[in-house]
């Protein structure tokens, strides 16, 4: 066996027992160093290079980015989830002989889940288009594109709903996240089309429990948001900008240069 | 890479990888991504300001792959700039040596932007312009690989390019073959530095480096010192082969004398000359003969120096006892080399050429001349002309002669023109040119009573005679333009004297003729105007403001023409250095100024294809209000493309079909000057259409530019030649055709039979040496639209398309060589036979009796023509030679005879002296047993011959024939004054002694 392989495999057992402790600081530590070993591996991506141990090395690598994946939930780092998600890409699509791995879909569909709560609409029906149409019964998956449709429809209250019936524990966090999104919509909607708001509806509308709560968010969201005499007024949205001049002058220059030229030609 | 299979579908995790804390992740995905840009580089580019912040971040340690990286990627989105930038920042992990489109359009770009930014300072002159060290230390890099992999043409291209002139030295001295690469560099430095002092830099530094050479090449290192206008360098290097023990080195160095005198730079040859140092031997004799020559030097228009030389030669030849043998062989050689540097010798042996080879078609001249209407005096004078053109150089006036009657109907300008025609036809013949213009000659008060018509075209011709070698007649000239009061003299001695003083910058001889212009005669000054042109040609002095100033004050339309024409002589390739002028000239109000203008644009980028100039003609051309200086601004781009002349049609043929005749006849003529004598078809298709053009004097205009391009093009390289010479001949003969265009059908049949068939129109000599006179003879010639007289300047720029082999004592051996193409592709023209055309327009009675006559004396003609060289008189020593042009003779009457017979040789046997084209020259091969070795392997002009058996006696040809032949006609002409001619020959200065006179 190779012992650099041997090596991360230990660190790896590490990592995992202070995954499982929740010893968080120590995971970064030990992830961190996993990824700087794993460069020195030829086998990976994007090389490629089929040694004796390719397999191995690439299902282990697979495993520890996998785990990233989840130690930057549970460490609510979106940016890191990002990145060790797109590390971890091409081993689900450019397998090379690899088993496919148990997690896959989970993680796709938290990928999914997160590219919603980041409201990036493109990139997850980009993503979704990536996939194979077998991946799409998957119930993780699934539950993303339903969320998905039901938040485009403008059904929220589904939305908000679904918390209930997520398909994996690590789903939750996001399912909070996707709250304040959805409100994050509402509110979009709410300006453009009222004025003003009691502050009775504003509260169903942004489905919040008590006023506190609103008065809260609107503080923290949307200072420019005004609350007089029970109602909450929505500063209109600036006026588009007016319709730009014609540059009348510019043209007519233009044209008699045109016409001086025109003459010229021989 | 091992392919698209094993690689991974997105970058996407690599990217990913960017955004990690730890350098090591970054550095591997800058690495991997590196590698696989050339794929990714789309999706890479919406993380380029991640990669570019890494670059920016100053405790990053691998910034440069970053910036490598970048780079990259800029260069696949098409942003060089900012690529380069990039690349600049990536260092030594910028490849130059990487053979991949990325690096090598970097390069190229990198190479550009240095050269713009060299040259950019150099021309400021502006020493710590700041160029950014990065880039030089890449351009720097990539020279060093060039030299290294021994790609030096690519290296030499670049040293030019970027002003590294330390690099191109490296380059040359380094290349494995010097010779090739300097002549390459040459090559280069002339058809792409378009500065023209960067140019004298190359050149100054390839002359060092030819001189570091251990076997350095005399030839080239002489034409570049010429360049340079070094006339010390030449001369020590003259002197140096002529000391030389081994008789080649001679040979050498009178070849390089033939070549110098090639370029037609007067002034020059006249400073080398003066710099020779003459022998040592005798005491007393170089006190004799060092003292003439100082004097020469300052002024030399007091003492001719043809005579300094010639007490020099007698007095060494005959001191052959003196004690040193070493010493005399040096001045038997240093004499010689003289002679040969005046000029004199290649003037002489190209008169004897055009004298013996002679093949003009007279009956070509007897169409036109019984076609032409009686009374039409344009069309009567352009036959003199025609004749003039069809017979320059070889001294043969036998039409004139023939034809006195006729001739006399010539008044006024007419009889002036005629005068000076003669000049034309004895052009080089510098012995006797004035014994034989004597009888027309003001002959000093009024005892003379000629016509004052003619007395001004003998001055003029005296000018045509010895134009830009007129240091014997100089003086006359002089004092007969101050002897004068009568403006169509001094009209004729303004032009002679400009002539004869080309170029030499000459004081006292400005000063008389601007005398001349300050009387504001417009005749006269017309021709003062081009004269101070012509005599200040080149030397851009401050004279042209005076000029200029003048042009301003002077009511006469004619004078301040002859001015701004004058002027823009002036400037004749001093190209930037003009530019001040040019601006002057082309903003003045006054149209003729403007017109001016374009001539001086045309004459200081003579030949240089400077875009600028380009793009400013053809901004004119465009835009003028005056129709004149449209015409010119066309016309003007054929002086500054000649040297390219493909171009040429190319960029004019939209011009050619422009509604604006004036335009479409510039076209033609542009297209005329500089494809002269080329033959290029694309010139020929361009000018086709012009012939017929509905407006006449455009059907002129392309009549004479079609001859000029067509001259010495057999009809069997390009069929359109035969038909071009019967368009001409319908032209003539058909009664409704109007004067103008028959006058340019004459004048193109002139010029298309021009000097004996034995001429071509050439305005850069072998060594891509622009040839003044030419390049000047013509822009005047272009003046003939206002002033016909001025057509007869359309013979300095005539030079023979001979080989001309020469042994040790400079006379013509017996040798032959070979001419490895079928022979009717460059044969003569067949002499014209009856003219069939004529019988139509006439009466059936008058058909029988003309073409009879005609016919007997075509045959008679042919007869004559046969014998000529037996008949013509005294040919003393040449019972060979004779021999030999017998031979060619009859082989030439036999060939198209026996063609029906037998299939055409594929070669063909010439003699020298031998007529042979430009388009030959490449056939040309010298035979490997023969006795003679040519010092260079020239194909055409004047070559010295090594003699590989010395101790044979040597056979001679070309002895000097036309001397007896022409010393009489003179008198002759019109039978007057023929006493005067003695009175003359009294005056001359002692005959020239190589002359074996036989009266």
């Amino acid at each position: 066996m190779d012992p650099k392989f041997t090596e991360v495999s230990q660190v790896f057992q590490l990592f995992k027992a202070a995954f499982v402790r929740k010893d968080f600081d120590t995971c970064m530590k030990l992830l961190t160093q996993l990824k700087v070993t794993l460069t020195e591996f030829k086998s990976l991506p994007p090389l490629f290079e089929e040694t004796p141990n390719a397999i191995q090395e690439r299902t282990l690598a697979r495993d520890i980015y996998e785990h990233a994946v989840f130690l930057s939930v549970k460490i609510e780092d979106q940016d890191a989830l990002e990145r060790d998600f797109f590390q971890l890409k091409p081993y689900y699509t450019d397998t090379h002989g690899l088993q496919p791995s148990t997690q896959e879909h989970p993680i796709l569909g938290l990928n999914l889940l997160r590219l919603l709560v980041q409201n990036r609409i493109a990139e997850f029906h980009t993503e979704l288009e990536l996939l194979p149409s077998s991946a799409l019964e998957n119930p993780c998956i699934k539950h993303a594109i339903e969320l998905e449709q039901s938040f485009m429809e403008g059904a929220y209250n589904r939305v908000l709903g679904a918390r209930q019936t997520v398909p994996h524990e690590i789903y939750v966090h996001f399912m909070d996240l996707l709250a304040k999104t959805v409100r994050d919509e509402i509110a979009g909607c709410s300006e453009k089309a009222y004025d003003s708001l009691s502050i009775n509806d504003a509260r169903q509308m942004l489905l919040f429990s008590s006023d506190q709560d609103l008065v809260k968010y609107i503080e923290e969201e949307h200072p420019e948001w005004e609350i007089r005499k029970g109602f909450v007024f929505f500063q209109r949205a600036k006026e588009s900008a007016p319709c730009k001049e014609i540059p009348s002058l510019q043209l007519i220059n233009q044209t008699l240069s045109y016409a001086r030229e025109l003459e010229r030609i021989v | 890479m091992a392919g698209a299979a094993t690689m991974v579908s997105s970058a996407g995790g690599l990217l990913a990888m960017l955004n990690e804390t730890h350098p090591a992740l970054k550095l591997h995905a800058l690495s991997n991504l590196n590698a696989f840009v050339d794929y990714f580089w789309p999706e890479i580019s919406t993380s380029v300001p991640i990669i570019e912040s890494l670059y920016e971040d100053e405790e990053f340690d691998h910034r440069p792959l970053a910036a490598l990286l970048v780079s990259k990627v800029f260069y696949y989105l098409g942003e060089l700039n900012d690529s380069l930038s990039y690349a600049l920042g990536a260092g030594h992990l910028f490849d130059v040596s990487e053979d991949s489109d990325y690096v090598h359009t970097l390069l190229a770009k990198a190479i550009d932007e240095y050269a713009s930014l060299n040259t950019k300072a150099a021309e400021a002159h502006n020493e710590s312009a700041t160029v950014d060290p990065r880039l030089e230390a890449t351009v720097e890099r990539m020279l060093d690989k060039c030299i290294v992999d021994g790609k030096y043409q690519q290296a030499i291209g670049m040293a030019i390019e970027c002003r590294r002139l330390d690099k191109l030295e490296e380059a040359i001295t380094r290349s494995d073959n010097a010779h090739a690469t300097i002549n390459y560099c040459i090559d280069i430095s002339h058809s792409f530095v378009n500065r023209r002092e960067y140019r004298r830099e190359v050149l100054q530094l390839l002359v060092k480096v030819y001189q570091q050479l251990p076997s350095p090449d005399y030839l080239s290192i002489c034409q570049r010192l010429m360049f340079l206008d070094e006339p010390e360098g030449v001369a020590s290097i003259l002197e140096k082969l002529l000391r030389s023990e081994i008789k080649e080195d001679a040979l050498l160095a009178f070849q390089i004398a033939f070549d110098l005198v090639e370029n037609e730079h007067q002034a020059f040859l006249l400073n080398v000359r003066n710099r020779l140092p003459s022998p040592k031997s005798l005491p007393s004799e170089s006190v004799h003969s060092g003292s003439p020559e100082p004097g020469s030097v300052q002024s030399e228009n007091t003492t001719t120096t043809e005579d300094v030389q010639m007490t020099n030669g007698s007095q060494v030849d005959g001191n052959t006892s003196s004690p040193d043998p070493r010493e005399a062989i040096y001045a038997e050689r240093i004499t010689k080399i003289r002679g040969i540097l005046s000029g004199e010798n290649s003037i002489q042996l190209t008169l004897q050429f055009l004298y013996s080879h002679n093949k003009s078609d007279l009956l070509i001249l007897k169409t036109i001349k019984q076609s032409v209407e009686m009374r039409n005096s344009v069309c009567h004078s352009a036959t003199i002309y025609t004749n003039a053109i069809m017979h320059a150089g070889t001294t043969v006036d036998t039409f004139l002669r023939e034809n006195l009657d006729w001739l006399s109907r010539a008044t006024n300008w007419a009889k002036f023109s005629a005068t000076a025609g003669l000049g034309v036809i004895h052009r080089g013949h510098l012995k006797q040119g004035r014994s034989l213009m004597a009888p027309y000659l003001p002959q000093g008060g009024a005892g003379g009573g000629g016509s004052p018509y003619s007395e001004g075209g003998a001055l003029y011709a005296l000018g045509l005679i010895h134009a830009n070698h007129g240091e014997g007649i100089k003086q006359f000239l002089r004092d007969s333009l101050r002897s004068t009061n009568v403006e169509v003299i001094q009209h004729g001695a303004c032009l002679g004297l400009g002539l004869a003083a080309l170029g030499t910058a000459d004081n006292d001889v400005f000063d008389d003729i601007k005398n001349v212009l300050y009387t504001d005669s417009a005749v006269a000054g017309e021709a003062a105007g081009i004269s101070m042109g012509l005599l200040m040609v080149g030397t851009a002095s401050e004279k042209a403001g005076e000029m200029l100033a003048y042009a301003h004050e002077t009511q006469h339309e004619k004078i301040i023409r002859g001015l701004a024409l004058g002027i823009a002589l002036t400037v004749y390739g001093r190209e930037e250095e003009a530019d001040t002028l040019i601006e002057q000239m082309t903003r003045d109000q006054d149209p003729i100024l403007r017109y001016g203008g374009m001539y001086a644009l045309a004459l200081a980028y003579q030949g240089t294809g400077n875009n600028k100039a380009i793009r400013q003609l053809l901004h004119f051309a465009v835009s003028d209000v005056s129709d004149d200086v449209r015409r010119t601004a066309v016309l003007a781009l054929g002086f500054v493309l000649y040297a390219d002349q493909e171009q040429t049609p190319r960029i004019v043929s939209l011009l050619s079909e422009s509604y604006n005749p004036h335009v479409r006849y510039g076209a033609a003529l542009a297209v005329g000057i500089s494809c002269a004598g080329t033959g290029l078809s694309e010139a020929i298709s361009l000018l086709e259409p012009l012939t017929s053009d509905v407006v006449d004097f455009v059907r002129q205009g392309a009549l004479i530019a079609m001859a000029m391009v067509m001259i010495q093009i057999s009809e069997a390289s390009d069929s359109r030649v035969g038909a071009f010479r019967r368009q001409l001949e319908k032209i003539i003969l058909d009664k409704h055709e109007d004067t103008m265009s028959k006058m340019g059908a004459i004048l193109a049949s002139g010029i298309l039979d021009a000097g004996g068939r034995n001429v071509t129109i050439k305005l850069l000599s072998k060594t891509k040496h622009d040839k003044i006179t030419a390049v000047v003879g013509l822009a005047v010639f272009s003046q003939f639209w206002y002033w016909y007289p001025l057509i007869y300047f359309i013979s300095l720029s005539f030079s023979p398309t001979a080989f001309i082999g020469l042994n040790y004592d400079l006379k013509v051996p017996s040798f032959e060589f070979l001419s490895h193409a079928k022979p009717s592709l460059f044969e003569y023209p067949k002499p014209t036979t009856v003219p069939t055309t004529t019988s139509a327009v006439k009466l059936p009675t008058a058909v029988l009796s003309t073409s009879a006559r005609a016919k007997a004396r075509a045959s008679k003609k042919e007869q004559d023509k046969t014998n000529a060289p037996k008949s013509s008189g005294a040919e003393p020593s040449a019972g060979k030679g004779k021999s030999i042009d017998k031979d060619e003779d009859s082989m030439q009457v036999d060939s198209p005879a026996d063609k029906k017979a037998e299939p055409e040789p594929s070669y063909e046997i010439l003699t020298n002296p031998a007529r042979v084209v430009p388009a030959q020259e490449k056939f040309i091969k010298f035979l490997e047993e023969s006795r003679y070795v040519p010092v260079k392997s020239a194909a055409s002009g004047f070559v010295l011959l090594k003699d590989l058996r010395p101790n044979e006696p040597e056979v001679l040809t070309l002895t000097d024939a036309p001397s007896s032949a022409a010393s009489n006609p003179g008198g002759s002409v019109t039978g007057q004054q023929s006493s005067a001619s003695a009175m003359a020959v009294d005056e001359e200065p002692a005959p020239p002694q190589p002359f074996e006179f036989t009266p």
